[in-house]
């Protein structure tokens, strides 16, 4: 063994150190990345870890009033589904319902009562604490009570329903103001409207399409964005497959192909503002054929008279032909059913055309019968105020009020007005004028900027609530909403708020009102409710029945109609029937298209713009993600030299926007169709800066009996401004590059 | 006359002794970081000692990890469930260690233990399943009860959970869909 030199033991020493080190390293490389294990401090009663429980509840991110079941782990909700043993959703939800979970964890909440010490929509909010907020509005409400001046407060709120919205109506009432009003821009008030006077009962029936074997859709799209889209999703499965040997038929009536368009056998694209004339024209088709045989069968004709098919097919740009197969279709099936809704809802006559497509209904002899119009019965809770739905005019006599300095508090709640009214109505302008511009939100919005106090309010999934569901499915239902976690924040549900609001203005308020929270409240009147309808009139059982509902989310009485279930007489609606054709602001010469804006199945009118989930969903008909988009025929683009990506100057008489262009197959020459919903200048990191909204370029026009916002009735003009984007798509190319995937056909494109 | 091989070779000695050094020196290294610096026995936040709790006191395991027949987890108790004990103890609060404890509980903070026993979240184990089946803790957790810091024993991975239930004959014990689901 040779000796070895002090020279090589420190090399060899070196070299077991470097692998030493080497080792170290490769241990630290191979092991797991370190995990927490974090314990709760204090466990929540009813705490499995690892294990889910699903607590039921009510989607409220449109006003279906779909009943929900969500999954709870660990104290945290991880999942929504439909409640199965809800009428309304059926276990269903849609995309909208979902991303919930984007609301209730959504990094742009209000996480704490603000004050804005700047300028009025200047954004400077500062953090303040519940007691001063409160103290501050209660303080100044109550003054203004004590000086006789309760009738300048007022109280704007989304679409409410249910118990929280009588809590808003005694609230207001017991103050002494009767100015309560809710404004939603999806509120279906001409439909509404043209019920009471087609039917006598201001109500929306249940149009039951499952049960139908003919749908005839003017401008409804039933299954993306109209009243009640998941119910209506499984009706329209049950039309198509439900039945063995049966199959249903879908017609569909808009000037662009919608979602329910797409689904339909049949897309009939006519002229925009003549749906209503293109309905009685079928009706003159149906009675002149003596297709209809009641006993007055000659004031329907008299009624009819001038919309013979002819004269309708010359104003509709539709067939003579299609208008009297459509209407020996829709006489010949033993269950058809009309249901109108859409852009055909919301011309300066959409009322009449609504009427127009009742009488349909009413002429093959539908009405109350299975896959017809169904009337539903009054709703499950008795003491519901009635509906206090602002329309469009309702909204410029605030503004005026608000103007003139009536108005010294106003509070909103979970609405977006700012938004999702015109620009140049000046919603925004006229808030500047009122002392105290209260914000309920959950969300930083448009409307909330102008804010001079936040108050947070919690998400459904946080708050206790209940709703009768309208349009209903016939008999009576309610659900109750439930807290599904603990609350987030600093934010209080807007039932609490209200009723420490009351506490706080003292007087006769705390003692009417005296109910320690929102579920104290909510229980009580559903006790109310067991007692009136319980055979002893005992509260006895309540406690089990409270558990029970509770439990299911849900409590109906299938097969209980209270409605009278009588066919309505004719000649309400023979005497209704009027001219339904639309109005349009701008001349045909100057603005050569008609703006068709349409609510997306996505973001509805906006309100879901701030949920990324919703974001990064493609739109079901264009496949675009993200931003906002116009419309065109392909023809009229290229006669216009316009293409994908132009980005285009759309100038109303109201307004303009710039947008860029999306070539579209399903869409009317002479059309041009803008998603609502992006165009958000407030509203979270998700929506802000992204996109227009269309809603500012829509000229002041009302439905004339209503007064509701005629949004389909503006013509505008198109011009490239010579700019390009990109736009964010998945689909590929429309075009099928001879890859025969439309089967046999002489394809070449 | 011979020739020597080693004598070729005796200019390789010197780089060959090095590498060897090198490789010696890993297995060393990764053995020390397995010993002292692994997520097998990693430091806590609070130098918690099983023996104490479970030998010297014997306390049985479910009295803390309460979820262990009920749940997929066995549950690490709440900072409430610690304190419930300590706050009645005499003298508790003079030790180190129990004072980190009540500084926990008092600023309302869970205490931040480190994962020694975790599986990849594409395997679905439950200690409910396994707690009733009759297994002892100590089978996958090794002698807890004399562990002053907590120590994984056993590998965790596939083939040890495999092995188990092959010579257990556990039902479906081999199918994948048992664990990966």
């Amino acid at each position: 063994m040779s000796k070895i030199s002090r020279r090589d033991l420190l090399q060899y020493i070196g070299a077991g150190g470097i692998g030493a080190v080497g080792g170290v390293l490769y241990g630290e490389g191979v092991q797991r990345k370190v995990e927490l294990l974090i314990p709760q401090v204090i466990p929540p009663e009813d705490y499995s870890p690892g294990v889910a429980t699903w607590y039921n509840t009510v989607c409220n991110q449109c006003s279906a009033g779909c009943g929900i079941t969500v999954r709870i782990r660990e104290g945290k909700a991880k999942k929504i589904e439909g409640n199965p043993v809800h009428p309304i959703s059926q276990g269903r939800t849609c995309a909208r319902g979902q991303a919930g979970l984007n609301a209730l964890y959504n990094p742009d909440r209000i996480r704490t009562p603000m004050q804005n010490v700047g300028q009025t929509g200047a954004g400077r909010f500062v953090e303040i604490s519940w007691d001063e907020a409160l103290t501050t509005v209660g303080s100044r409400i109550s003054r203004l009570k004590i000086e006789g001046k309760a009738n300048s407060v007022r109280l704007l709120s989304g679409q409410v329903r249910g118990h929280l919205d009588e809590l808003f109506a005694q609230f207001m009432d017991l103050l002494g103001s009767e100015h309560y009003q809710q404004y939603d821009f999806t509120y279906p008030g001409t439909i509404r409207a043209a019920n009471r006077i087609s039917f006598g009962v201001e109500q929306l029936p249940y149009y039951d399409i499952k049960n139908a074997d003919f749908l005839l859709s003017f401008g409804a799209d039933y299954l993306g964005t109209w009243l009640s889209p998941v119910h209506h999703s499984l009706a329209y499965g049950h039309l198509r497959q439900g039945r063995a040997g049966q199959r249903g038929k879908t017609v569909q009536i808009e000037p662009r192909m919608s979602l329910s368009g797409a689904s339909a056998d049949e897309w009939i694209p006519a002229r925009p503002g003549t749906e209503g004339l293109l309905a009685l024209g079928i009706a003159n088709a149906i009675v002149g054929a003596g297709r209809y045989l009641g006993s007055d069968r000659d004031q329907w004709s008299v009624a009819l008279e001038a919309y013979s098919p002819s004269v309708v097919s010359g104003k509709t740009d539709v067939s003579e032909d299609i208008i009297v197969r459509i209407a020996k279709e829709f006489s010949d099936n033993k269950s058809s059913l009309a249901i109108a809704g859409g852009a055909a809802a919301a011309g300066t006559n959409a009322v009449a055309t609504v009427v127009a497509v009742n009488a349909l209904n009413y002429l093959v002899g539908n009405l109350n019968q299975p896959g017809g119009v169904i009337f539903n019965s009054n709703s499950a809770f008795s003491t519901m105020p009635s509906s206090n739905q602002a329309s469009f005019q309702e909204m410029l006599d605030l503004v005026d009020a608000m103007e003139s300095g009536e108005v010294e508090v106003l509070l909103v709640n979970d609405t977006n007005p700012v938004f999702a009214l015109p620009d140049h109505v000046g919603f925004r302008r006229a808030m500047e004028k009122v002392a105290l511009v209260v914000a309920l939100s959950t969300f930083h919005d448009e409307t909330t900027q102008m804010a001079d106090l936040i108050l947070p309010t919690s998400t459904y999934l946080e708050s206790w609530g209940d709703d009768a569901p309208d349009p209903g499915v016939g008999f009576p239902v309610a659900s109750i909403s439930q807290p599904v976690i603990a609350k987030l924040y600093d934010a209080i549900p807007v039932g609490d708020i209200v009723l420490s609001m009351a506490r706080q203005i003292g007087g006769e308020l705390p003692v009417s009102m005296h109910w320690s929270s929102m579920e104290e409240f909510i229980k009580d009147r559903w006790r109310e409710e067991y007692v009136s309808r319980a055979s002893d009139g005992e509260d006895q059982d309540f406690e089990s029945f409270w558990r029970a509902a509770l439990e299911a989310g849900v409590w109906g009485q299938p097969g209980a109609i209270d409605s009278d279930p009588s066919v309505p007489s004719s000649a309400s609606i023979i005497a209704s029937i009027a001219d339904p054709e639309s109005k349009f602001a701008g001349n045909e010469s100057d603005y050569a298209f008609v703006l068709h804006p349409y609510l997306t199945a996505t973001f509805l009118d906006g309100r879901g713009a701030n949920l990324p989930w919703l974001q990064e969903m493609p739109d079901p008909m264009t496949s675009v993600v993200y931003g906002s988009w116009a419309e065109l025929n392909p023809v009229t683009a290229d006669e216009m030299g316009i293409r994908e990506g132009d980005i285009l100057d759309i100038e109303s008489p109201a307004g303009s926007i710039r947008v860029p262009a999306l070539i579209f197959p399903a869409i009317r020459p002479g059309v041009v169709a803008i998603p609502i919903g992006q165009g958000h200048a407030e509203y979270g990191r998700y929506a802000k800066d992204r996109g227009v909204n269309p809603i500012n370029i829509v000229a002041p026009l009302m439905d004339d009996q209503t007064g509701d916002l005629a949004w389909a009735a503006t013509r505008v003009k198109v011009k490239a401004t010579g700019e390009r984007l990109h736009i964010i798509k998945t689909g590929g190319v429309s075009r099928t590059l001879g890859r025969q995937i439309l089967g046999p056909s002489n394809d070449h494109s | 006359m011979s020739i020597s091989v080693l004598e070729a070779l005796q200019p390789a000695k010197k780089p060959a002794m090095l590498v060897l050094m090198v490789v010696v020196g890993l297995f060393v290294g990764a053995w020390v970081h397995g010993q002292y610096f692994s997520d097998r026995s990693p430091i806590q936040p609070i130098e918690f000692s099983h023996t104490i709790h479970a030998t010297d006191n014997s306390i049985p395991c479910q009295h803390c990890h309460i979820y262990a027949d009920k749940t997929p987890v066995a549950g690490v108790p709440s900072v409430a469930k610690c304190m419930g004990c300590h706050n009645a103890l005499p003298g508790v609060r003079e030790s180190k260690e129990i004072l980190k404890l009540v500084t926990y509980w008092e600023n309302r903070e869970p205490i931040p233990w480190i994962k020694v026993h975790d599986l990849p979240d594409y395997v679905h184990f439950t200690h409910k399943r396994h707690v009733k089946a009759g297994i002892e803790c100590q089978e996958c957790h090794g002698p807890v009860e004399t562990m002053d810091r907590i120590t994984r024993v056993a590998t965790m991975r596939m083939p040890w959970c495999v092995d188990c239930h092959t010579e257990n004959n556990v039902e479906h014990g081999r199918d994948c869909l048992t664990c990966h689901k």
